[in-house]
């Protein structure tokens, strides 16, 4: 993980028009972006879709990034902001879709269909919306309870929240197939 | 179950996934190359504060002047003291956040429906403080002359500020409507205090703190409408 001081003097040197900087962010926040999706449930190839719109985004917009302002949550809210349109885009296609073909031809989300969703995203499945993402910007991006209230525009206090209801879902989760792999013979 | 477990989970199904594809990378890089070139970083946020008071400010003023200052007139210095410095407190919270909100990943205080509330309780216990005549003369004709000349000087302002936003990004666009509302808002309550002379409790409380939520609401439904 680079150290965030160093993202922002790459950061810096993006804004300033240096491609070897601009690669060197691609490069390391892209995995993270890509894991970020990945956990809100979208697919392989919808994550790498909404990886590139992002970066397409984050490229028009990096005026809007302040020198010595955290990069994280800079980056983060972006990426948000991508997904979040994404999944919109998704349900008004879903929705014509309905309307012209009758709902049980309808095939099953890629997410869904088993094989197809990475660990992390199975992990996380029964959690709603809010407190995935704040789950995956704690625990696999790595960011402060400070960076995710910036990344999600909310608060410390509200971060916390979701995150202890989010912990208690995984337990309760986590403990009931314990429970049944103990019962057939171990939980790893 | 304790929480180090449920870390470790989540650590090891993150080892799990699988990586991202190097093409995808140089795709990435290669889109952006062709427009890479140097761009100045957006101003320090106390200078977007600071143009959206003074632009509110300004309306008011100018706004009250053409129509008539007879409020300010007719309040005694203690109500002057206790109306405008909360008026201008209350601009500059709500200034903060707009500036705020045009920079992805800043420090937000609260939510925008929470500042629209926040800013009309405030003003409410402010005139609930200095005003003592209760009676209520021509409450509904004489509230809706005010609550659309408080939302006219609102309109300026309003687009003041997405002028501003557009300089920026704003990753939720109904937020930072409903928060220019919010300001816009306050500088037509600005307008009314200075040249509304009627002083009747029920009718500034209601219809001068209307101005807040309608224009509130207003920017969120019109940024909504253009998302």
């Amino acid at each position: 993980m680079a150290p965030d001081g160093n993202l922002e003097i790459l950061m810096a040197a993006y804004q300033g028009g240096d491609f070897g900087a601009a690669t060197a962010l691609i490069e390391q926040l892209s995995p993270k972006l890509h894991r970020f999706f990945v956990g809100q449930g979208a697919s392989r190839e919808d994550a790498d879709d909404i990886l590139q719109e992002t970066w397409l985004l984050l490229h028009k917009v990096r005026h809007t990034y302040r020198t010595g302002a955290p990069v994280m949550p800079w980056f983060y809210g972006i990426a948000r902001h991508v997904r979040v349109n994404q999944y919109r885009k998704t349900n008004r296609v879903a929705l014509h879709e309905e309307r012209v073909e009758t709902p049980s031809e309808l095939p099953a989300p890629a997410a869904e269909t088993p094989g197809a969703t990475d660990a992390i995203a199975e992990l996380l499945a029964p959690l709603p919306e809010s407190q995935r993402e704040v789950i995956v910007m704690l625990k696999v991006a790595g960011m402060s309870l400070e960076e995710v209230a910036r990344a999600t525009s909310s608060t410390v206090g509200s971060v916390k929240q979701k995150a202890h209801r989010g912990y208690e879902r995984l337990r309760e989760r986590l403990t009931a197939m314990g429970l049944a792999q103990g019962r057939r013979g171990g939980l790893s | 179950m304790k929480d180090r477990e449920i870390d470790e989970f989540v650590a090891r199904a993150v080892k799990d996934a699988p990586a991202v594809s190097p093409a995808l990378l140089k795709r990435i890089s290669a889109s952006i190359q062709p427009s890479m070139r140097p761009v100045r970083p957006m101003p320090p946020a106390w200078l977007f504060t600071t143009s959206l008071v003074s632009i509110a400010v300004a309306v008011a003023v100018a706004g009250a002047a053409r129509a008539g200052l007879y409020g300010v007139e007719r309040l005694t210095a203690f109500e002057r003291v206790l109306i405008f410095p909360a008026l201008i407190l209350l601009l500059w919270a709500a200034a903060t956040e707009f500036a705020a909100s045009m920079i992805p990943g800043s420090r937000r205080r609260g939510r925008p429906a929470v500042l629209a509330a926040f800013t009309s309780l405030a003003l409410m216990g402010v005139f609930l403080a200095v005003f003592r005549d209760y009676h209520a003369t021509h409450f509904v004709s004489t509230g809706i002359v005010c609550l659309v000349a408080g939302l006219a000087h609102a309109i300026p302002v309003a687009l003041f500020s997405w002028l501003l936003l557009r300089r920026g990004f704003a990753v939720d666009l109904v937020a930072a409507g409903a928060i220019a509302g919010t300001l816009a808002g306050l500088a037509g309550i600005a307008m009314l205090e200075l040249h509304c002379p009627n002083f009747q409790v029920l009718h500034v409380l209601i219809w001068h703190t209307a101005v807040i939520p309608v224009s509130a609401a207003a920017g969120a439904l019109t940024a909504w409408a253009s998302r």
